[in-house]
Parts: C-alpha cells; structure tokens; sequence
C-alpha cells in the first residue's frame, strides 16, 4: 500500500500506477481515441464542412459538429460502386506484391549485412537512407530516374548501347502499377531490414554451432535455425507491410495520381480523392474504415498462420 | 576636390535621421488598414509576397499572406472555416467557386465601391464567368485568365520542309505521321493529356469546341454522346495514339507543368496547352532548347474555338474588415491603385493574362510578350475562347476529375468513341 500523504487516503499500489499513467492515458485519449470514434461517426453521416449549425458536441471551445446520420447509406453506396470493387482488387494486387518483394528484399539484405564483412557498419547506415526520406522525395527521385525524357536510367541505357529507343515506364496501367510497388519497397525494405537484422542478432550462437555440428550447411542453418526463430519478426514485418502497403498514398500522388484511366486507382487514393477532391467525407471516411476492417483481418489471419503454432511451442 | 568638414557631415547627418523618424511617423499615421489574411495555392509565391510587401509599404496594408500547397488548398480553406477562422480574401478555382458562395464562405461584391466601374473594364465573356450560377451577382474578382493555344517547333517542322504549321487537325496528323516515319521525332504531337484538373478535360473541351460541338447544353447538361464534333475529337485522339504520335506517359503527367516541360526538349513538334506556358517553351533558354522563340503560337486548328477559363479572388463573408479587405481585393483582381500593378506582374512575370483588355496597350506589357510570343494572334485567339457555365454547378468538380479516366480509356481504344461519350453524359446525370 501508498501513502497518498500525511494522514491522507491510503492508495493502492495498481491504484497509484493507475494516477500516473492517467494524464498519458488522457493524452492518448484525446489525440487517438476521439478523432477515431469521431471519424467513425462521420463515415455513418452527411457530412458538409461549410455548414457549422446543427447539433454538436462543445468542450473547451471546441466545437465537432454531429451532422445528419444517415446510417449505413454512405457504406451502400461505397460497395454499390463497381469503381471501389475494381479499385480493391487493385490494392490487393499492390499489397500482395509490396509485401512479398519487401519482404524477401528486407530478408536477403539482412542475411547480407548479418555477415562480417568490411565497411559493414557504413553499410548498415547507408541502408537507412531510402527509409528515412521523405515519400514526396522519393517520388520525385524516381521521377528523375524512370522519367521518359529526363530519367537518367533511359540515358545511362541509351549510352551504354542497351537500348536504341528511349523506354516509357509509365505507358500503361501494368506497368505503372508495378513500378509503384518497386518504388515503394525500395522506400520501405530497409525498415524490414533492420527488424529482420534485430531478430537475427539476438539468435544464440550455440544453436547455428549445434546446426554445423550435425552437418548444416548455410541454407539449412537458415532454413531450421534463422527462419523459425525469426517468426515473432515476420509476423511484424508482415503486419507493417501489409498496413503500409494498404494506406499508401502519397507515391501515386507524385508518381500517377491514380492514372492512367483508373489503372493505378487504389482504395486510399480512392478514399482521399472522395473526401478531399470532392468533399464527400461520409462516403470517403466510409471507404477508408473499408481498409481499416481489411487491415484487422489480415493482422488476424497473418496471426494464426505464423505465430500460434510458435506461442503452442514456447 | 570638395570637402565635408565634422560639423557639416554631423549636422547632415542628424538632419538625415530627423527626416527618417519624420517619414517613419507619417507612414504609420497613413497605416489606418485593419490586419488581414490573405491565403492562396502555391503558384510564385515569392511573387505574390513581393507585391504584398509592395501594397503593405504604399497603400498602408497589413496583410498577412500565406500560401498552401494546391493539391489541398480548398479543402484546407474549407476546414479552416469550419474551425472558425476567417480568411479575409482567398483564391478560388472556378470548380470551388460556386460551393463556397451557396455555403456563404464567400460574399457578392455587387454592392461595393467601385465594381460597377470594374465591370466595364472586364471583357464580356470573362465578366460572365465571375458571376454565380444565376447570372445574378459578382462573386470574385480575376486572378488569372486563360486559353488553349497551339504551339509547334519551328525547327522541327522546317526541318522535315514543313513549311508552315497546321492549319487542320487532319494537316496536324499527317505532319505528325510524317515527322514520325522521317524519323525526326518518335512522337510529334503532345497533346496535354496529363490527369490532373488542367490537363485532359479542358483539352476535351477544346478539342470539341474546335470541332464545333458543344458539351454541356444550356442547362449545363453533358450532351457530347449527341455531338458529332465530339465523336470525331476522340476518334482522331485514338487515331494518333494508336499511331503511336503522342508519348503514352503523358497519361500519367501530374500537371500542366510537367506536361508542357517535355516541350523544352525540342523533340516534339506540336503542342496544345494554357498559352502562359509558351513563356518558358520560347522564353526561358536556361530551361529550353526552344528559346528563344523557336516555338511559335498558331490558331487553333478546326474552327480555331478553345476553352477559356478564369481563376479568382474571393472575399470572405464573415470578414471583419470589409472595407479593407475589399480595398486589397481591387488591389489583387481589379485596379486598386490605378496603375494594374498586380496583372502587370503576373502578365510580366509569369505570362499570365487577364480580362481587362486596356492591359495590352501598356507599352511594358506587349514589350515583354513580344518576348516569347505573337501578342496579336493570341489576343485573336481570345476573340475565339469559349467559357463554361457548367463549372458553377456543385457536381462540376467531381465530374470533372472522374471524366478523366473515362477519355483515357477512349484514348488508348479500351473503350470505344460512341460507348465513352455515353460514360461521360451517364456520369453528369448519375452526379446532377
């Protein structure tokens, strides 16, 4: 038991980490907990941002206008658009696709820089570079790389004999699409990079000696010693992935604003275009819980298969 | 040699600083203006800071400017005022316009001094598309004004003895055909097909306006699936695509900037764009190999019709400060202070026009297009720009951005002409 003070109320000891941690709670509260519910509402209502009467919720002279609720008319009309449904089977093709190349790109680069080599340690910083930058800038850098006209890679191609005419990266919805995942898990590998990189360094070294004792060759190391211990990893990376890859914006911004046609259209461009193109942020607040149901579904599904057999063995 | 004894440089000197403090104290009693916040998209920021630095100086202002980026400056204008705050004077696009003004975000300028007289200085067509969707107030003042033009590299075209521009869209595509099979350039024509807002749709509707076919009817209905016009517009879109006469990535071009840069390149020879662009085509040669004046204006081809549109200023309803936030408006839209200052800017600056036609008989003015383009020929080609009424329509914006994946898709011959112009009248109707 806590003194509270002299002669005050005796506090229990969880009651006391319960008074510490409540402005925390409080904070978190405000800035999480509040614009989600909100949101949530607004998916289920009118929404017109100029019209400020009606009724609302007022504290601390902050005023949330409530809006007229029009129940599940604004997700009706959102599954009623073929657009959301071609738009979806889309950001399931780049989710799918981002995942599996950052995935392997972040394991292969983290089996490389686990090795002792020189200039290791430089490595390993320069890797974070792409990570660290700016998603606006990366766009615009691979602007001034895959550019038709202006990119250095046609040039460098051209130069080198490679090519005998320039290569259009952006000629078609395919290959637009596909040069926005590339773009993406070049921007976003090194993040799975340094997860894998953690969970390798912290695998014991008697059990690589224990492998090479009875035979192991390297792929079997890997396949027997690194790949199972590193599941609570996966399970990470895949869950970051995937949420990454499904809320992905600002590439197709830069890069195609969701062209050619609908070609690169996914569900968040379609989600911000609604909400803030065409102020529509019922239906757009209604497209994008669409994606926060789908991202839920998938932790769940990644859960089961990867690490419920590994807590059984723990 | 003269010489300036202590006495006399110190007695200069204090006379000097009298004079400043004087000067000082009689600008701040001239500052009588009540602060205000002007907010506009990001286009030449620094430009707009000089001239409000300008105004702020010489006609006692304080205001206060801000610019945020395009891609969410209405929605964050929106956003503010939904928190309260009040923004004095704002840019509009013609697309936010008409929302705004039905929201009372915006106010009429009607009733304030000075704007019947402002209204005679503005040409006809122009004065119109300041007006709200009645025709029956003024709901901003120009910021801008502008056309389709045809551009073409005269280099180019002499080169394949071409000797003078196309006057059809037919001669458009045979030059084209031919620079192609000549091998002189790998694809010609640039046509501004780009996915943004200034990009493929106001070259629609130029396109079709020079083919005489109208697209909205008077109710500001989409009527293009009845318009033959229209049809052989996008027949011969997808004719110079599938010829392979226009670069495919131009598809996914993000603005009218990015667009019109591949011009600089020279390895284009006709271009269809706003006319302000061809001031850094023919008259930046740091940044193009068509400087300068190597790339010309023509008419348009067809009947030489295309789209003409106008961006504007906008006074808030709930401002404060009305009188001198409206004194700052006619700084910015009008002829606040007599001498044009801020179009003249804009027009020596950037290129871009404006509905007052008495601008072009300024001496610096047609000097400085004399630079990078034919003042008369465009001043012809405005005679020949068409406005839009449906722009003023609450649906016009999200028409406007979902028409874009429908053209596209009759561009690259996914669908087909006839099936397209029925997408996009369906969309105007699902929409209304």
């Amino acid at each position: 038991m806590v003194k509270s003070g002299p002669g005050g109320r005796r506090l229990s000891e969880a009651g006391f980490a319960w008074l510490l941690v409540l402005p925390v709670l409080i904070g978190i509260a405000l800035v999480v907990a509040v614009p989600l519910v909100y949101s949530l509402w607004l998916s289920f209502t009118d929404v017109n941002l100029l019209r400020t009467t009606g009724p609302a919720l007022e504290a601390f002279g902050v005023r949330l206008p409530l809006y007229r609720w029009v129940g599940l008319r604004n997700y009706l009309q959102v599954f009623g658009d073929p657009l959301y449904w071609s738009s979806l089977w889309r950001t399931l093709y780049f989710v799918g696709a981002f995942v599996v190349e950052a995935t392997l790109a972040g394991m292969g680069m983290a089996l490389v820089l686990n090795e002792r080599f020189p200039g290791r340690p430089l490595m390993r910083s320069l890797l974070l570079i792409p990570w660290s930058l700016s998603r606006i800038v990366v766009g615009l850098l691979w602007i001034g790389i895959l550019d038709f006209e202006f990119g250095a890679l046609n040039g460098l191609l051209h130069q080198a004999g490679l090519i005998d005419s320039y290569v259009a990266f952006f000629k078609n919805g395919w290959s637009s699409l596909n040069v926005l995942v590339s773009v993406y898990m070049w921007n976003q590998a090194p993040f799975a990079t340094l997860l894998f990189l953690a969970g390798m360094q912290s695998i014991g070294e008697d059990l690589y000696a224990a492998a090479e004792v009875d035979g192991a060759g390297y792929w079997p190391r890997f396949l027997h010693v690194t790949l199972p211990a590193l599941r609570p990893i996966l399970f990470l990376v895949l869950v970051l992935c995937t949420v990454n890859g499904f809320l992905m914006l600002d590439l197709i911004y830069v890069l195609t604003m969701g062209g050619p046609g609908y070609d690169t259209t996914t569900i968040s461009w379609l989600g911000f275009q609604t909400s803030f193109k065409f102020f529509k942020f019922g239906p757009g607040t209604a497209i994008l819980y669409t994606l926060t149901g789908l991202c839920l579904l998938l932790t769940l599904v990644y859960h089961r298969l990867i690490l419920a057999g590994f807590e059984a063995e723990g | 040699m003269t010489t300036i004894s202590r006495r006399k440089f110190l007695g200069s000197a204090g006379l000097l600083g009298a004079g400043a403090v004087l000067a000082d104290g009689a600008r701040r009693g001239a500052r009588a203006d009540k602060p205000i916040n002007f907010s506009g998209w990001v286009f030449k920021p620094d430009t707009v800071k000089d001239y409000v630095e300008f105004y702020n100086k010489k006609h006692g202002g304080q205001v206060k400017y801000e610019a945020i980026p395009w891609a969410t400056y209405h929605s964050t204008m929106e956003t503010r005022a939904f928190a309260g705050e009040v923004v004095d004077v704002m840019y509009c696009n013609s697309a936010n316009r008409e929302h705004w003004f039905e929201n009372g975000l915006i106010r009429a300028l009607d009733d304030l001094p000075g704007m019947d007289e402002l209204k005679k200085k503005i040409a006809p067509a122009s004065l119109d598309s300041l007006k709200n969707r009645d025709g029956s107030k003024i709901i901003g003042l120009p910021y801008f004004t502008s056309l389709f033009i045809l551009m073409y590299n005269e280099p180019m075209l002499q080169q394949a003895g071409i000797k003078a521009p196309a006057r059809t869209w037919d001669e458009l595509i045979e030059h084209s055909a031919k620079l192609k099979r000549d091998k002189v350039s790998d694809t010609p024509y640039l046509p501004n097909w780009n996915n943004s807002a200034s990009g493929t749709m106001p070259q629609f509707l130029s396109d079709c306006f020079s083919e005489g076919a109208n697209v909205f009817d008077p109710k500001n209905r989409v009527i293009v699936d009845q318009e033959p016009g229209a049809a052989r517009a996008m027949e011969r879109w997808q004719k110079a695509y599938g010829a392979g006469l226009v670069n495919p990535e131009v598809l996914t071009k993000t603005s009218s900037t990015d667009t019109h840069r591949l011009f600089w390149t020279g390895r284009y020879a006709y271009h269809t764009n706003h006319s302000y662009y061809l001031r850094t085509i023919a008259g930046e040669p740091e940044n193009s190999k068509l400087a300068p004046k190597k790339a010309r204006m023509a008419m348009y081809p067809g009947n030489g019709q295309t789209h003409m549109f106008t961006e504007f200023y906008t006074v808030n309803a709930k401002t404060k400060a009305l009188e001198d936030a409206w004194k700052f408006a006619k700084f910015l839209g009008g002829n606040g202070n007599g001498d044009w200052y801020v179009q003249r800017q804009w027009c020596l600056i950037a290129g871009l026009d404006n509905p007052y036609p008495e601008m072009y008989d300024h001496p610096e003015i047609t000097a400085s297009y004399d630079k990078w383009i034919d003042l008369k020929l465009l001043r012809e080609q405005y005679k020949k720009g068409r406005t839009i009424n449906a722009f003023k329509e609450s649906w016009f914006s999200e028409y406007d951005t979902k028409a874009i994946p429908i053209v596209h898709n009759i561009i690259r011959g996914s669908s087909t002409v006839p099936k397209g112009l029925k997408e996009l009248a369906a969309l105007q109707k699902s929409l209304a």
